[in-house]
């Protein structure tokens, strides 16, 4: 075809819906966060950044691999820092809306009566979810606790902060 | 067994609580009602409890009538807009275990596939404190979920054992509940237009001769079995074919040539001389056997020369060696050129299967997701249908920031366009892994050809230094070389005719096994399962006596063997048709009451699956006669250990009740003007 020959009158463009990644479907990570409150938490009770952080390990199988090695080694090897997501953020203000957990002394999550029975729905059918659910309960309630968390972060501040 | 005990409809409205409740007992049970008092919203009310409603062709709380879902109309003309409904089932199965069903109609945070089973009679002992579990009806998991299915919890529940059936796309499936119950449910609308008309279609292949032939019991199932030997004994044979052609590869590739002439997958083969191994001389494609002639018939030339001397042959060595250094350097960058191509190739490959791990990941998320909305229930409800919990708004069904534009897929969408992008990148790593192997291949030949040469440089060298008058090494190791050639092709020869013979009588043995296969016979009843059919038929024909049908001659009426549905011979002719073809409209009614009465009558006969449950809505169809109503009724009046629930209207009229019903043994339900209306607090 010759140059002249390409004339093009009109253009339009229409906007098709996209893919995203489970991780920002407001159900995956609503499913997530009951998961997590009910299998590694005392008192099905987390603060913000331990629920970031297995929100972040279960993102990937990088992830993953590097907290299970972390908790196997007895929080001993080099592990230092964790992603923080804002979608994780909207879906704990969807799930307290939905009263799934609620705010506790100002700072923690808990889980509430509705969460437990979305959680024994989501437990019953082993098929769904199995790898969170694998996960979570090796890591169970006692191996990362509250002041693990805080003493990990307190790192970061002497790391990074200082730089 | 089943058998319907008590059924419940309670409705909340804006302006109170209605509903209503009805008792059935063994025997006839006659629900009559004028038209439009609800008796269709009390029959759909029954399907809907046991989750059958696909006969009323749709699912869910779609197939229900307004007075359930919309508004009530209490008295005539005043309506209420109902707010929540649900309907409640006690059912009793063969070891007289009961439980109730609930399941909501309209509720707005319950979804209608959700049912509540009760472990125990809640409606009559007026027990509420049952033990209970949340059960799904119709979705994908709906009928083998074993945590969840309804349906599959039902069939425990009534004992039955489903057969499978091969559906259209060739492979096993369970016959569905909702499939069975046509036989035994006839619905208003559609259920009097044919035999089985309301059975809901799942891509199944003669399902009303499957369904027939479970609720007679019948020993047919021998031909699939028959059916599943052969395909075991053709696996079978199928691994030991591909055992064989591993050999015949092998060997091939032992001498450095390749297979020709055979598939990796059995067939019948009738030419043998067609499989052989062939290698490449001179740049052309040879047999193995041709070569071997070729090389003995060298060999013994050779044999005959006298051995050269050194001296003799340094003009042609030192050209020789010259030729060979231009072939080794020819050879060496080739292998370069393709060594770092393969490198590549495999980098890429490395990348397609770590995007593969992500998008299954991805993948599993979602379908997880999915599940979990679904599931809802009473639980995260507003985000499951995606309203934003505080605000009501659209949330998109996704987390990210609400003033980003785009509009992420739906979450189904989503998952199918996962599934073909895995489809997709598996055709890559596919053909990615074939371009490798084959380029890898490739690289051995030419590090093979490269020893060789060197070998032959190496050969040439030694000799080009050493005394003149000694007689040439490289002579005495060609005729060395050819020797061991010449042996080895022997023996590969050797081994190859005993391969054939393997192969021939594999190729023999498949043939028998497609001939048998195509050999199956159609018939495989059993005595019992002739005598059962012959009772059916008898029975049907002498009920069509006694309803007065009158279209065909009875000796002209059969059961078909294929399809075990009434069938009647043409006038002048052999063949045998539908029943319905040369039956008046009327007839046929008489037909559909004469075979579904006669099911139940065969089955009780015998030891079968038939649930003896019958349930009739309107049954007087098509002007029909009020004697043959009348013989109709008695006939079911004769079922007193069963139960037959019927509902009609009698032309809203006491007299016709009483002329077709006088002296009957049955319980009476009537629904007084309205179905629907009000429930006092009385408890």
């Amino acid at each position: 075809m010759e140059e002249k020959d390409i004339i093009i009158k009109k253009l339009s463009f229409t906007q098709r819906p996209i893919p995203i990644p489970a991780d920002y479907r407001p159900m995956y990570k609503i499913a997530l966060i009951v998961l997590i409150l009910r299998l590694c938490c005392r008192a099905e009770t987390s603060n913000l950044l331990k629920l970031h952080l297995f929100s972040w390990a279960l993102a990937s199988d990088k992830n993953l691999s590097k907290l299970r090695e972390y908790v196997i080694s007895n929080l001993n090897s080099d592990f230092s820092v964790w992603g923080i997501e804002p979608a994780l953020n909207r879906a704990l203000q969807l799930a307290i809306a939905e009263n799934i957990c609620e705010v506790v002394s100002g700072k923690n999550y808990k889980l509430t009566e509705k969460g437990f029975k979305f959680y024994e729905m989501i437990n019953a059918d082993s098929e769904l979810f199995e790898k969170e659910k694998t996960f979570l309960n090796f890591i169970g309630k006692s191996k990362i606790t509250d002041s693990n968390i805080n003493a990990m972060s307190n790192q970061w501040t002497i790391n990074y902060a200082k730089n | 067994m089943l058998k319907i005990r008590v059924l419940k409809i309670e409705v909340n409205t804006t302006s109170g609580l209605y509903g209503t409740e009805f008792n059935f007992s063994n025997g006839l049970n006659i629900i009559r009602g004028d038209n439009s008092t609800g008796k269709s919203s009390l029959f759909q009310s029954i399907i809907y409890g046991l989750g059958f409603e696909e006969l009323l062709g749709g699912k869910n709380e779609k197939t229900m009538q307004s007075a359930l879902k919309d508004q009530v109309e209490f008295p005539r003309n005043t309506l209420h807009n109902i707010t929540q409904s649900f309907v409640y089932l006690e059912i009793e199965n063969k070891s007289k275990e009961i439980v109730t069903i609930k399941r909501s109609v309209a509720n707005s945070i319950r979804k209608s596939q959700l049912i509540d089973v009760y472990y125990g009679a809640m409606l009559s002992d007026k027990n509420e404190s049952l033990e209970s579990r949340q059960m799904w009806v119709h979705d994908a998991g709906g009928a083998s979920d074993e945590l969840y299915g309804f349906h599959l919890f039902l069939t425990e529940f009534l004992d039955f054992n489903l057969p499978e059936v091969v559906t259209a796309k060739g492979d096993l499936h369970k016959l569905y509940l909702q499939q069975i119950a046509p036989a035994f449910i006839i619905e208003q609308k559609t259920g009097w237009s044919d035999f089985l008309a309301t059975m809901p279609y799942f891509g199944m292949r003669n399902t009303e001769q499957r369904v027939v032939e479970f609720l007679l019991k019948l020993d047919v199932f021998e031909n699939e079995k028959r059916k599943q030997q052969l395909n075991s004994s053709k696996q079978n044979l199928n691994s030991r074919w591909q055992n064989l052609f591993s050999k015949f590869q092998n060997l091939a590739e032992r001498s450095g040539g390749k297979l020709v002439g055979l598939e990796n997958n059995p067939s019948i083969i009738n030419i043998y001389g067609g499989i052989y191994i062939s290698l490449i001389r001179d740049n052309k494609p040879i047999t193995l056997s041709d070569l071997n002639e070729i090389q003995k018939t060298e060999l013994s030339a050779l044999e005959k020369q006298q051995i050269f001397t050194v001296g003799n042959n340094i003009p042609q060595n030192e050209e020789a060696l010259n030729k060979l250094n231009d072939r080794l350097n020819q050879v060496s960058l080739n292998f370069e050129l393709l060594s770092s191509e393969v490198n590549f190739d495999r980098e890429k490959l490395k990348q397609y299967e770590k995007q593969i791990v992500t998008v299954q990941d991805d993948l599993r998320k979602n379908k997880g997701a999915l599940k979990v909305n679904k599931m809802g229930g009473e639980l995260p409800a507003k985000t499951a249908k995606n309203i934003c919990p505080t605000c009501e708004q659209d949330l998109k069904d996704s987390l990210l920031p609400s003033d980003i534009k785009q509009v992420p897929m739906r979450i189904e969408d989503n998952i199918s366009y996962l599934d073909s992008q895995m489809r997709m990148i598996r055709v890559y790593i596919e053909g990615q892994q074939k371009t490798i192997s084959e380029k890898e291949n490739k690289l051995k030949e030419y590090q093979a050809v490269a020893f060789e040469v060197r070998k032959q440089i190496r050969d040439l060298k030694k000799e080009l230094i050493q005394d003149e008058r000694l007689p040439s090494v490289i002579e005495i190791e060609k005729r060395i070389d050819l020797k061991r050639r010449v042996e080895f092709f022997n023996k590969v020869l050797e081994s190859f005719s005993p391969l054939i013979e393997d192969l021939k009588n594999l190729s023999a043995e498949y043939g028998r096994i497609l001939n048998s296969e195509s050999n199956l016979p159609k018939d495989f009843f059993s005595a019992l399962d002739r005598q059962k059919l012959a009772t059916l038929k008898n029975n049907f024909i002498q009920l069509l006596r006694v309803f007065n049908y009158q279209s065909k001659p009875f000796d002209a009426i059969r059961i078909s063997q294929e399809t075990y549905l009434p069938v009647a011979q043409k006038t002048d002719a052999e063949q045998f048709y539908n029943i319905k073809f040369d039956s008046s409209a009327s007839d046929f009614i008489r037909c559909i009451w004469a075979y579904t009465t006669a099911l139940l009558k065969t089955s009780i006969t015998y030891d079968t699956n038939h649930p003896r449950l019958l349930v009739f809505d309107e049954p007087k169809q098509q002007d029909m006669s009020k004697d043959s109503f009348r013989s109709f009724l008695t006939e079911l009046s004769k079922f007193t250990e069963q139960q037959v629930i019927l509902f009609a209207s009698f032309e809203n009229s006491d007299n016709s009740f009483a002329e077709a019903t006088e002296g009957l043994t049955f319980s009476i339900n009537k629904i007084d003007k309205l179905l629907i209306r009000p429930i006092t607090n009385e408890c």
